[in-house]
């Protein structure tokens, strides 16, 4: 019975795991700085003094999300984890434009 | 283990950029500059993480690929309109200010506009006109 990675290794033609224990260890602490990253770009939300401060700093912290979600993707070595970040960026695009037109206009659309 | 070097390698690349990205987020002086340190985020950090993590798991490599053109087509189109947002509400500021119109207190004018409530009461505004018109030509339907 192969498992899923097996089958996706044979029909890349690549190996698929990521054997050396080294580079497991890495990709746990760049996710650990990653998720460490979050807590100062939340500050600028609590205390950015203006609404577009507060704007810009929400969509910094998405676009730190979609890399974090694909480090959990190779962490699990799970291709389909990737989908996720395609769709959450998707949706803080669409929020991060509405809210910059209410915010400078008085209306979304 | 060649791959594995270089995609560890381009993993620490993106989040140095990410790390650069944020502290300038937190340390620039105005709105502005602000959003030039988050733009660079979206663009050399991500792609160090995509680029490390396609080296890392080749079978995420496709989907990698259509994440990275997707931020690659929206990341500066949301900055854009983050940055529109800042001229404008400067904009609407000075036209009810006079000459130093700001809507930031840490730029050391006297007094700050609340650019968003006098958005949302023009809004009010328009929309009670509107509806006293339809009331008026409900009312007085021959009148018009």
């Amino acid at each position: 019975m192969p498992t899923n990675s097996a089958v996706y290794a044979k029909y890349w033609g690549y190996w698929d795991m990521i054997d050396s224990e080294f580079a497991q260890n890495a990709v746990q602490l760049i996710l650990l700085a990653m998720v460490v990253l979050l807590i100062p770009a939340s500050y600028r939300v609590v205390v950015g003094p203006s609404l577009p401060d507060r704007l810009s700093a929400v969509d910094l912290i998405t676009t730190l999300l979609v890399g974090i979600i694909v480090l959990l993707a190779v962490i699990e070595e799970t291709p389909v984890v990737v989908e996720m970040a395609i769709a959450l960026a998707a949706f803080a695009f669409i929020g991060t434009i509405t809210i910059a037109r209410y915010i400078s206009e008085g209306r979304y659309f | 283990m060649l791959l594995e070097l270089l995609g560890v390698a381009a993993l620490i690349i993106g989040v140095f950029f990410c790390a650069v990205g944020v502290v300038g987020v937190i340390r620039m002086p105005d709105t502005l500059t602000r959003l030039h340190a988050s733009g660079k985020v979206a663009i050399l950090g991500l792609f160090g993480l995509l680029l490390g993590s396609a080296l890392l798991v080749p079978a995420t490599a496709l989907r990698l690929l259509v994440l990275g053109i997707f931020l690659l087509l929206t990341s500066p189109v949301a900055t854009h309109a983050i940055a529109a947002s800042v001229y404008r509400r400067r904009e609407i500021a000075q036209q009810l200010d006079g000459e130093a119109g700001t809507d930031d207190p840490e730029e050391g004018s006297d007094y700050a506009v609340d650019v968003t409530a006098v958005l949302a009461r023009s809004r009010l505004d328009e929309i009670m006109e509107a509806l006293e018109r339809t009331q008026q030509r409900r009312d007085h339907p021959d009148s018009q």
